[in-house]
């Protein structure tokens, strides 16, 4: 690479400079997902770009602002910022329970001003940071000491026990998933890993059968056959997988959806809005959307393998998982792969902590990129 | 703590970041291959979901086919009405049970507060209609699945309750709706009340029976020619759809994927209207003749078709007050009223039939070849048989059988009894010839049998007395009728001996006029014609008993028409008798002890065309009670039949009355002049 610049002329102008800094695959697809998701929010929303839609506008532009800022920051800083920063996220969150604002019988958001924000959200990314950090700090091979192995779980675990208790399960489940991610690319060995899942699945068989209460063992059989709850529990799934199919090949057209617009379809604009957006673009929409997350996080696993440091590659990874995390749960849930859980799916979903946070995640990607770029 | 700049290999992160991708690929490829399931193979199956989710079909009612008499007169109509629906399930509630868990969806019914409100604006009748009405609601609303839909909960409303509802329906809610409709109306009330019928609201039973072809609150023929003919006049529903969002409210701009997904409005078939052969005139002459009778019937038929051109039972029930809620006492005292208001009397309810079913007694006695019927036989007024004796009206002194029959002499048929001319079954043989017995075929208002006894019967049912066959020769003992089948044997009488099936449907037509059905005589071909001679023998009886003056309704002879007829005094069974001498309550003019007057005849007597048989109750000497009916209504009819101008030539006397299918003349058209409105 070094050896072609001369050709191509190393870039003079501050456009150029700033051209080449730019990670523009990341921001060409971001901004491809953000405004299929204004749209859709849109139509999920009363669909006169006013109200929510303005509210959550609001939000992407100040994640915008986010994102461009930890985008120009030097990722060296990004380290030196990770551990303060993940302190700072796990305070937040422990003020939750004092000072938290209690909504839908689970206490989650704070309060800032007219703003109402998820501290837990914003721990998602907080957690790559520090965990990325802390694994990067690890001499690399040798054997592990307990307490080496035993820390990358406190570093996730500590703010799942706050959020857990909030209550927020998908969220945990969330954290959880992108620790066991970032563990696999350079702790777990491939049995070790098995080993993990293989007793996560046990427990869990174990607790749904002794220890789980009577409402979440209902979700499950519900998931398994929604249609014998269709009108109660399975209400949800049904009209999701409905709206779904509804969408047809070309889909509905834009506000054209009846399964969303006569409201039929609960939680259009929170959980399910990949079932408004399949309705209203059917499989072809919904196959452009899913490649264009796809290309983002290919994308960003590729510069993970491109990665000078650990701490890059793990930021990579990191956000990688994040986002197919989220749109793994959140999808597979609309198309009733899996049980129904509060998991958003990333920009679509009516959220403003969601979306700053997922933002920052991008500002992270385009910090990395850079700094690749700059060596 | 090492810095951040270290060096370090990191292709060795290579194999494990490919597996990652290959996981993304994996975890990709899945639910864009459940995509392409549920979107591109299943998609119309979830499209017919979605459209079963916001198409709400609205059924339009078909307006029910009228009911017309033979000269094209209303006799059922309908009128614009405003039927209250309501939604009895209408809300859909989404709530998350758990924070992050699923919408739980339910159906969530009308409050009992909501009901109450609603019944605010009702004008209940009584606090039992009230409470039917709360009932109904209530318990439709604990059907999770059709809770959804609206359903008719209260028809005809007034126009002060229309007014009342839309006036405070935002109020209200859009559970309640008021959807035009229409109500029946029978313009002639009480006058045809048990030939048209009545309808009303199905009820469950019948709901269910019907197997989904009816809806809750659909209103049914209950009875008469409403019932009989229900699937004829009811027509088709038609539909209208329309969009709706999730609590079932119309869609004021629906998206325009939705409108095109509604099936096409199907415009309701209207009911097809039935033209009877009744004769409204007939008719009201028959109540005018009735008038001041607490109870009775009559029939007249057609003797040659079986026509039936008027037929009218005494007391009865309007069926406009069916139409709207009845209240309790009210009903209650139709119920208890000792005239049964609800009986019709013409077919529902059967009678001795007295000295009218002598004709019966003679054709048996007729038959048999040892039987001569010149011969006298002395009447000193009883017989003494068995250690009874046996009465008759007074002492008749010799008579032989024409003579028996004018004068109505109980004693000459005793003796024919007695000496085993008339025996249970060989009368029973001549009364099955004439249809008793059995039903006449109409098919209307759970017609009745009536009761010929046979010996095996009598035995069976404990009675059998040798005095039985006596007191059967002259139509009591166990021998019951029908108004309607009495009129049938005579008309088969007047006919030459052809027993036909008495019919009031003439012809159907659909609402644009075309022809559905037409009614044709029907002859019983399982019943024996009469013998011709025997039945001149008894014609000139019963031409004898209006116009010899020995004979019973010499008086009430008309003096423009012979009539041929037999009257008949009944006595009223004693357990009868007693049952409603139970009763304090004293009617004037309702004496429960005395007998039914009965009379049955036909005219002209040489070319009948009208054959009438009145029932009066408890009125006494047939003569004196129901002939002056039954003439009334043969002259009425004869001077109508004379002011068309009948077409029909006069049958010669002793040519002898056409055989079935060698009919002269036109017989079944001449009433139906003016009958398209």
């Amino acid at each position: 690479m070094r050896s072609k610049r001369p050709l191509l002329g190393r870039p003079r102008s501050l456009l150029g400079r700033f051209n080449r800094a730019i990670d523009w695959v990341v921001v060409v697809l971001t901004a491809i997902i953000v405004a299929l998701a204004m749209i859709n929010l849109n139509s999920a929303g009363n669909g006169d770009w006013s109200g929510k839609f303005m509210g959550q506008a609001r939000w992407i532009g100040l994640g915008t602002i986010a994102a461009i800022v930890v985008g120009s920051l030097r990722y060296t800083l990004l380290y030196r910022l990770a551990y303060p920063a993940y302190l700072f996220g796990l305070g937040l969150l422990a003020l939750v329970p004092v000072i938290g604002i209690m909504r839908n019988e689970a206490r989650r958001w704070l309060g800032i001003g007219d703003y109402q924000f998820q501290p837990s959200e914003l721990m998602k990314v907080l957690v790559i940071l520090a965990l990325a950090r802390y694994l990067h700090d690890l001499p690399s091979g040798g054997k592990r000491t307990l307490l080496q192995r035993a820390i990358p779980f406190a570093i996730v675990g500590l703010p799942v026990a706050f959020i857990i208790v909030q209550p927020d399960l998908s969220t945990s489940i969330i954290c959880i998933l992108m620790g066991l991610s970032l563990l696999s690319v350079t702790e777990l060995s491939g049995k070790s890993l098995a080993a993990l899942v293989s007793t996560g699945l046990a427990a869990f068989v174990l607790g749904w059968g002794f220890f789980m209460r009577d409402y979440q063992r209902t979700r499950i059989d519900v998931w398994l056959n929604p249609e014998a709850y269709a009108d109660d529990e399975g209400y949800q799934t049904i009209q999701a997988m409905i709206s779904v199919g509804n969408g047809g090949f070309f889909g509905r057209g834009v506000q054209n959806g009846t399964q969303n617009k006569l409201g039929f379809l609960p939680y259009g604009e929170t959980d399910f809005p990949f079932a408004v957006f399949s309705e209203e673009w059917g499989f072809l929409g919904t196959s452009m959307v899913l490649t264009i997350f796809l290309c983002l996080i290919l994308w960003s696993l590729n510069r993970a393998s491109q990665a000078r440091e650990r701490f890059a590659a793990l930021l990579c990874v990191g956000i990688a998982a994040l986002f197919f995390w989220h749109i793994i749960i959140n999808i597979g849930m609309v198309l009733q792969l899996l049980p129904v859980t509060g998991v958003t799916l990333p920009f679509f979903s009516l959220g403003g902590s969601n979306a700053l946070t997922m933002m920052i995640g991008v500002g992270i990607l385009v910090s990395v990129s850079r700094a690749r770029q700059f060596q | 703590m090492t810095g951040l700049h270290k060096a370090e290999d990191l292709r060795r992160l290579r194999p494990r970041l490919q597996a990652m991708v290959l996981v993304v690929l994996g975890a990709f490829a899945l639910l864009a291959g459940r995509m392409c399931q549920l979107q591109v193979l299943e998609g119309v199956h979830y499209s017919r979901r979605a459209e079963r989710n916001f198409i709400d079909e609205v059924v339009v009612e078909a307006p029910r086919g009228r009911i017309f008499d033979a000269k094209g007169r209303p006799l059922a109509t309908n009128r614009p009405a405003y039927t209250l629906y309501i939604t009895p399930r209408p809300r859909l509630t989404e709530e998350r049970h758990q924070p992050d868990g699923p919408a739980v969806g339910s159906r969530v019914p009308v409050t009992d507060g909501e009901i109450r409100e609603l019944t605010e604006f009702i004008d209940f009748v009584d606090d039992n209609d009230r409470e039917k009405f709360i009932a109904k609601i209530t318990s439709r609303r604990e059907d999770p699945v059709n809770g959804k839909y609206a359903t008719a909960v209260r028809s005809n409303l007034t126009w002060e309750e229309y007014a009342r509802i839309q006036a405070r329906s935002d109020q209200l809610g859009y559970w309640v709706e008021i959807r035009e409709s229409s109500r029946r109306y029978y313009p002639r009330g009480t006058l045809t009340a048990f030939v048209t019928g009545y309808v009303g609201e199905i009820t469950p039973a019948g709901l269910e029976r019907s197997s989904g072809s009816y809806r809750p609150g659909d209103r049914v023929g209950k009875t008469g020619i409403e019932r009989q003919w229900e699937n004829y006049l009811r027509g088709r529903l038609g539909k209208r759809s329309r969009v709706v969002d999730v609590h079932r409210r119309p869609v004021s701009e629906p998206p325009s994927e939705a409108i095109g997904a509604l099936p096409p409005d199907e415009d309701p078939i209207p009911g097809q209207d039935i033209y009877l052969t009744l004769d409204l005139d007939l008719q009201r002459t028959a109540a005018q003749a009735f008038d001041g009778i607490h109870a009775g019937a009559v029939v007249a038929i057609e003797p040659d078709t079986g026509r039936i051109l008027a037929m009218l039972s005494v007391p009865s029930i309007d069926p406009n007050r069916w139409q709207q809620p009845i209240k309790r006492e009210e009903y209650a005292e139709w119920s208890k009223s000792p005239f049964k208001p609800f009986i019709d009397r013409t077919i529902q309810e059967h009678f001795f039939p007295g000295s009218t079913y002598k004709v019966v007694s003679a054709l048996a006695a007729l038959d048999d070849p040892t039987f001569d019927p010149e011969r006298e036989i002395e009447c000193n007024g009883f017989v003494k048989y068995g250690g009874r004796r046996f009465k008759c009206t007074h002492k008749h002194g010799p008579v032989n059988l024409e003579q028996a029959i004018v004068q109505s002499c109980n004693v000459y048929f005793y003796t024919l009894a007695m000496e085993e001319v008339l025996t249970l079954d060989q009368m029973e043989i001549f009364a099955r010839r004439l249809g008793l017995g059995e039903r006449t075929g109409l098919g209307l208002n759970s017609e009745v049998k009536g009761r010929i006894p046979t010996e095996a019967f009598e035995a069976r049912e404990g009675t059998y007395q040798r005095g039985v066959r006596l007191n059967s020769a002259i139509g009591q003992g166990n021998v019951t009728a029908t108004v309607l089948q009495l009129a049938v044997v005579y008309g088969a009488l007047a006919n030459g001996g052809r027993v036909m099936t008495p019919y009031l449907v003439d012809h159907i037509e659909t609402s644009d006029h075309k022809l559905v059905f037409r009614n044709q005589p029907q002859q019983r071909r399982d019943l024996e014609p009469l013998p011709g001679g025997d039945r001149g023998r008894i014609h000139r009886g019963l031409v004898g008993v209006v116009n010899d003056e020995l004979g019973t309704a010499y008086s009430e002879r008309p003096d423009n028409v012979e009539v041929a007829g037999k009257t008949g005094t009944a006595q009223v069974a004693a357990l009868d008798r007693r049952r409603v001498a139970d009763d304090e309550l004293e009617i004037p003019g309702w004496d429960v002890g005395k007998e039914h007057a009965w009379f049955a005849a036909y005219a002209p007597a040489t070319n009948p065309r009208i054959a009438v048989v009145a029932l009066v109750e408890h009125g006494g000497v047939g003569a004196d009670a129901a002939a002056p009916i039954v003439m009334k209504v043969i002259q009425a009819y004869l001077d109508s039949q004379e002011t068309i101008g009948s077409a029909r030539k006069p049958r010669a006397s002793g040519v002898p009355p056409p055989l079935p299918g060698q009919r002269q003349g036109p017989s079944n058209d001449e009433p139906q002049e003016g009958a398209a409105p």
